[in-house]
């Protein structure tokens, strides 16, 4: 008896108790029989019992080396530490439904948990359109891509994984983005529970937001992690290059937000059910279509590590989603009017719904380009390829001007604005942002797009913090020293700071982006012991080649120094390594010292014995604020998804400003009083 | 007049920071040096050997030689575009990174454009078509455009009313909004 024995019978028992909570989740809803709704949630736990059981399985299939496993033996080798050994485990595509599938029933298993809050015509419908998106996966695993197939002779030794791979990023990434995309399928079920059941009010509305709201930060953490982690890998000076992979990855995310900002409106004002419920639907078929995307290879990427041949399942599966939840929807169309009427152009809702429309916007920009090579391919034939230029200037300017409604936003009350109170909240960032736009062309940037972009950030960060230190004067003026103020204010009004937090961290990383396009500057030179190059004011001084052999793989360093203003600032080794069995692939060891707020990016491209090396050096000015403006947006995700003690009701705004109805009112900051009023 | 008076301020703040820009790019018109129009050039041009990479990204050899020829033919006078179609005319469309705005591939960059726009102008009409219907149930259906208008200043006194009252309410259930409230009434009476 093998691991992988125990992990085929886990899979195939999970697959039976997922149709069986199917079953009987749905005729427990329809019959209104308890007993059935609670023997499917326990249905669920089983399922989730039975796929930690087989991930145990396979993991541990790979740290014994069982190579009789044919995916153990092709993404592992002896030689590899134990850390990717286990990590190897979704390094494939076999291995990374088993993940997927794993992580859809815990989080399913956390919904179970959590669903006291969830209102309890839900749950059943909830628990079975899971189980039908595990059931999916579970297929897939049972039949056609299994990870657990064995081989009559097995290998002595495993092939290993793509040297691409061996990296940190490995551990953390392809993990948090898997999650990612999982994650939606919980928003997605709810809304499909919301469909069936004809159950859609505001309750619905915090616990579909809650799980958007978790689904969000983890998307944007495995996407910031993948940036990181192509930044440190491929050697090209950047972190984004628009790879159809990545574009996928970003789709769902793109709507995602837009739903956040648009079930706001819907939650204050009662509007916009149907826009919302598209935005989950589509977020949910995007994160399918992402991994058919991947999976089929259709499009040619640097993710082509996972191809393989299970594309046309996926296709299935997505047209099954699609067509399933369009139904749904026509289905219950008539139910779903609007509560209230709108007011004004100039109002929150106004400039919401103009967010979501430059989100959308976005998304099917990123989409249009990213399939556009098929559609040039079969209309006109004519082989295309679509790169960052595109991305650049047609994602841009929306990019600019979404960023400026992030400003604008806060400044504008519900229901409507008058023109003075507009005026008067405005003046402040806008005297920021002209400030910055006198000052930055004279102190030498001469790109007048780049003025733009910061100019346009100065506004909104302008915009963000005087709001905060508003909120923060009101509170000090009641004898609360500013820190505390500071602390409360985000304390007490969580989601509307935690907001305000992800928004700085957006304006932060813009600034990085915006820095790292207009002003990276690069070189490459042929050097000799004792050379030196210098690129930016910064110096490099050359020293010779470093030549390392290891059972399995050969490491080459250079050794340079980096010196500025005639000081010395330490030593850099950039160096490559090759795989024994991936003898074409070498992996680049990039240093990537960070002086202040710039990145120095060195590569070693080539060499010639001890004393000669071909160095290319990028300087990245701004490239750091990628990653500090990155970890606070995931910071103020988490700020906002923070469970509260204490339940407060959101206070509809009525037609008639709810003077009878403010016992909710009152615990909202003054800032936002003035605002709503 | 005072109402327009944010207006001057604006106008004479962009005229002030064009007049900036206007000296900074007169004074130093922006001159590339030759090291950024091979990468300009090369940022322009995809990789043949690579996946999804540029040539001014690539490591690889053929796009360090592509490198090298783009820096001689610039130095030899061609312009940029000059550069580019010659190595259109020697590798074909594909060498480009990014549609060419021609033909069947202008599309690429007018779909998105035009659904863009066309969803603005949707979006403007659903807002007045909205916020219509809320003003007419409001105002029980005014026809004309002066009544229009009274009406909406009939909403704004209301609305400053309702805004006072529910101050003044705060005010009493809790002693934060006190200061606040105060602060605006004199701000109001000055």
């Amino acid at each position: 008896m093998h691991f992988s024995d125990l992990g085929v019978i886990a899979i195939v028992l999970a697959l039976g108790f997922a149709v069986y909570t199917i079953i009987v989740a749905v005729l427990g809803a329809l019959r209104g029989i308890p007993a059935l709704v609670a023997s499917a949630r326990r249905g669920v736990l089983v399922v989730a019992a039975l796929l930690i059981l087989a991930s145990f399985a396979l993991v541990a299939s790979f740290l014994v080396h069982d190579f009789g496993v044919r995916y153990v033996a092709e993404q592992s080798s002896l030689s590899m530490p134990w850390y990717y050994t286990a990590a190897a485990f979704y390094g494939g595509q076999e291995g990374s439904l088993l993940y997927w599938a794993l992580m859809l029933s815990v989080f399913s298993s956390i919904f179970v948990f959590t669903s006291r809050r969830a209102p309890a015509v839900l749950v059943p419908y909830v628990l079975a359109t899971l189980m039908g998106i595990e059931v999916f996966f579970l297929f897939m695993l049972a039949t056609v891509s299994s990870p657990f197939v064995r081989v009559p002779n097995p290998p002595a030794d495993g092939v290993g994984l793509n040297p691409l791979l061996m990296d940190p990023g490995m551990l953390v990434h392809p993990p948090m983005l898997l999650m990612g995309y999982m994650s939606f399928s919980v928003p997605f079920a709810i809304a499909v529970a919301a469909m069936l059941s004809g159950r859609l009010d505001n309750e619905w509305l915090r616990t579909i937001r809650r799980w958007m709201l978790a689904s969000w930060t983890i998307q944007s953490t495995g996407l910031l992690l993948g940036a990181w982690w192509a930044y440190h890998v491929l050697g090209w000076g950047g972190y984004w290059s628009w790879d159809p992979v990545e574009n996928a990855a970003l789709l769902p995310w793109f709507t995602a937000t837009a739903f956040l900002h648009s079930s706001m409106v819907q939650e204050r004002r009662g509007m916009l059910k149907v826009w919302n419920l598209c935005l989950v639907m589509a977020t949910f078929a995007l994160s399918i279509f992402g991994t058919f995307e991947v999976r089929s290879g259709i499009i040619s990427s640097v993710h082509s590590f996972a191809y393989s041949d299970i594309g046309g399942y996926f296709f299935a599966f997505l047209v099954i989603v699609i067509v399933f939840s369009t139904v749904l929807f026509v289905f219950r169309l008539p139910k779903l009017h609007p509560e209230q009427e709108f007011d004004s152009v100039v109002s929150r809702e106004g400039i919401f719904l103009f967010n979501n429309l430059l989100l959308v916007g976005i998304a099917f920009a990123t989409l249009w380009g990213t399939i556009f090579p098929l559609i040039s391919a079969a209309l006109s034939k004519q082989t295309m390829s679509v790169g960052a230029p595109f991305y650049d200037h047609v994602d841009g300017p929306l990019f600019a001007l979404l960023i400026l409604a992030m400003g604008v936003g806060p400044l504008l009350a519900w229901r409507r604005t008058s023109m003075h109170a507009l005026w008067r909240n405005i003046g402040v960032p806008a005297f920021v942002a002209a400030i910055c736009a006198a000052i930055l062309p004279l102190a030498g940037v001469r790109d007048i797009w780049a003025n733009v972009g910061f100019a346009v950030c100065a506004f909104t960060a302008g915009a963000i913090l005087y709001e905060i230190w508003r909120g923060m004067r009101v509170r000090h003026k009641h004898g609360e020293p500013y820190a505390v103020a500071f602390y409360q204010l985000i304390q007490r009004y969580r989601q509307r700071y935690g907001g305000y937090i992800v928004h700085l961290g957006l304006v932060c990383l813009a600034v990085g982006i915006i820095g790292s396009q207009f002003f990276q500057t690069q070189d490459n030179a042929v050097l000799n012991v004792g050379q030196s190059m210098s690129v930016l004011g910064y110096q490099f001084t050359y020293l010779g080649n470093v030549d390392a052999v290891n059972p399995g793989t050969e490491t080459i360093t250079a050794q340079l120094q980096v010196w500025r203003d005639g000081q010395l600032l330490g030593y850099l080794y950039p160096g490559r390594t090759y795989y024994q069995n991936f003898d074409n692939q070498p992996a680049s060891i990039i240093p990537i010292p960070t002086f202040g707020l710039t990145d120095v990016y060195i590569i070693l491209y080539n060499w010639q014995g001890a004393t000669s090396a071909t160095i290319h050096i990028f300087v990245n000015p701004l490239t750091p604020l990628v990653w500090y403006g990155g970890a606070l947006m995931v910071f103020g995700g988490i700020v906002c998804w923070w469970p509260d003690r204490r339940r407060k009701p959101v206070t509809r705004i009525n037609q008639r400003v709810g003077i009878g109805q403010r016992e909710g009112d009152h615990k909202r900051s003054p800032v936002e009083q003035e605002a709503t009023i | 007049m005072k109402r327009w008076r944010p207006l001057f301020l604006a106008l004479v703040v962009v005229a002030i920071l064009a007049a900036i820009w206007s000296y900074v790019m007169i004074t130093t018109p922006p001159q590339k040096t030759l090291d950024q129009k091979v990468q300009d050039v090369a940022s322009q041009l995809k990789c043949p050997v690579c996946q999804d990479e540029s040539v001014a990204d690539s490591p690889s050899l053929i796009a360090q030689q592509m490198r090298t020829v783009i820096r001689q033919k610039l130095q030899s006078g061609q312009s940029e575009q000059q550069v580019i179609s010659y190595f259109v005319s020697r590798y074909g469309q594909q060498i480009l990174w990014s549609p060419p705005w021609q033909g069947f591939s202008m599309l690429a960059y007018l779909i998105p454009f035009g659904l863009f726009t066309g969803g603005c102008v949707l979006l403007f009409f659903i807002l007045r078509d909205w916020s219509a219907s809320g003003r007419s149930a409001d105002a029980s259906l005014s026809n004309s455009k002066a009544e229009d208008h009274e009406t909406d200043m009939d909403d704004e006194a209301d609305l400053a009313v309702l805004r006072q009252q529910l101050e003044e309410e705060l005010a009493a259930d809790d002693p934060i909004f006190a200061p606040h409230y105060t602060q605006k009434q004199q701000m109001e009476a000055g």
